[in-house]
């Protein structure tokens, strides 16, 4: 490292983190832990919204699976339906339903703190920005409930 | 009755006397009004006199007397040391930044970030004086408002992991600071801005861990700033496709 004046520097393990090369006096940098997200509340939250979207996607697979076996024929149909009742798998969708419901409940959170609504010079409480959007998703969860019982 | 006392782990770094940091500890008289602040002070003038850190106001104004206190960043000027009491607090250096000197960080690629953003109001042609001031009102005050109350304090980017992991990350104090302008309604240089904050090293780094908003003494919300540029940025991208002319602004 080509470094003016009389530089000391760190060993070689330690990466400066910037304009290394311009500092003229010596530093200490301390590397990131690797558990970094267990360390706080709000790191831990994180990591677990983060972990619950993998459920969201292990589902999107699943629809997927029951998409394929549709377009094959009645025979793959009705495999996918008796894999589908097979407690394993019933547990499995639980388990996808708990953890999506986390994950849907930490982007209510979220969404709450980014969107500001103003009414003149009033901005919209949070709390009821969240109520809005469970409103909204019950909303849309019992048209969908309807749908099904009309065409069944 | 005899004083209470604390103590106080403190973290040490004196190039001198070798490559690595060590822990000092000190025992301090305890109050209860006592800040962490004083608490160094008290070291410093009575038990060791070496001992280096930034303060200055002494009242949660002029943001450089934030250290890592128990893991967390705080200003050390507004944490009581009665809400560790009597258990021992470990000081340490902002963590994220290069330290100089035991408490003392290097700020020079904070406060980069911070011109890189041009936080100044840019026009596109500047009225001439006779034209009087750019008029604002009061609700055009409040759309920019909070991400104007910012010191400076850096706690925020000791609390983003994306900024330990990745320096060249703006963070969100510099990010904030950009939609402190962005949102004035005085200011016309949006464009000028995208070139450091549309980028991979700009709002699209962040992944909104959202600590930095927890942290922050002045209640700016960088990350609140954040994922709204990133809103923003987003919708303005699309206009522009569809309706070359209105995205432009
Ligand atoms: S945004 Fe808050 S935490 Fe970050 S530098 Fe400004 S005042 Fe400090
Ligand atoms: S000494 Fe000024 S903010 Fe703490």
């Amino acid at each position: 490292m080509a470094t003016p004046g009389p530089a000391v520097t760190r060993p070689s393990e330690h990466t400066p983190i910037s304009a290394a090369g311009r500092r003229r006096y010596p530093f200490l940098v301390k590397r990131p832990s690797r558990t970094w997200w267990l360390r706080t509340r709000a790191y831990r939250r994180f990591a677990a919204r983060e972990a619950t979207s993998l459920f969201a996607a292990a589902f999107s697979l699943i629809l997927l699976t029951f998409l394929f076996a549709l377009s094959r024929g009645p025979q793959a149909y009705d495999g996918f339906l008796r894999w589908l009742q097979r407690p394993g798998t019933v547990i499995l969708l639980a388990v996808i339903l708990v953890a999506i419901l986390y994950h849907v409940a930490t982007w209510f959170r979220l969404t709450s703190q980014i969107l500001v609504i103003r009414i003149g010079r009033l901005v919209v409480p949070r709390k009821i920005v969240v109520g809005g959007l469970v409103a909204v998703w019950l909303l849309l969860s019992g048209l969908v409930l309807y749908l099904y019982a009309l065409f069944l | 009755m005899a004083e209470e006392t604390m103590t106080l782990r403190v973290t040490r770094y004196r190039p001198e006397r070798g490559p690595d940091s060590y822990l000092d500890e000190f025992d301090v008289p305890y109050r209860e009004d006592m800040v962490v602040l004083d608490a160094l002070n008290h070291i410093k003038d009575d038990i060791d006199g070496s001992l280096t850190y930034r303060w200055s106001c002494r009242m949660g104004v002029c943001g450089s007397c934030g250290m890592m206190v128990n893991g967390m960043p705080r200003l050390t000027c507004s944490t009581y040391l009665r809400e560790f009491h009597p258990e021992p607090v470990v000081i340490e250096p902002l963590e994220s930044f290069p330290v100089i000197r035991d408490l003392v960080v290097d700020m020079t690629d904070f406060l980069e970030k911070l011109r890189e953003v041009k936080p100044w109001v840019i026009r596109e042609r500047e009225d001439a004086v006779e034209e009087g001031e750019y008029l604002q009102t009061p609700e055009e005050v409040d759309r920019y408002k909070q991400f104007s109350m910012c010191i400076n304090c850096m706690l925020c980017y000791s609390a983003c992991p994306v900024y330990a992991q990745d320096p060249e990350f703006l963070g969100p104090a510099a990010i904030a600071l950009a939609s402190r302008y962005n949102l004035d309604s005085r200011d016309q240089g949006r464009s000028e801005r995208d070139e450091v904050l549309g980028v991979d090293t700009g709002i699209w780094d962040c992944t909104f861990v959202g600590e930095c908003s927890v942290v922050c003494p002045k209640d700016v919300d960088p990350a609140a700033a954040i994922q709204r540029t990133k809103v923003s940025t987003t919708t303005r991208g699309m206009l522009a496709a569809v309706w070359p002319h209105r995205g432009r602004r």
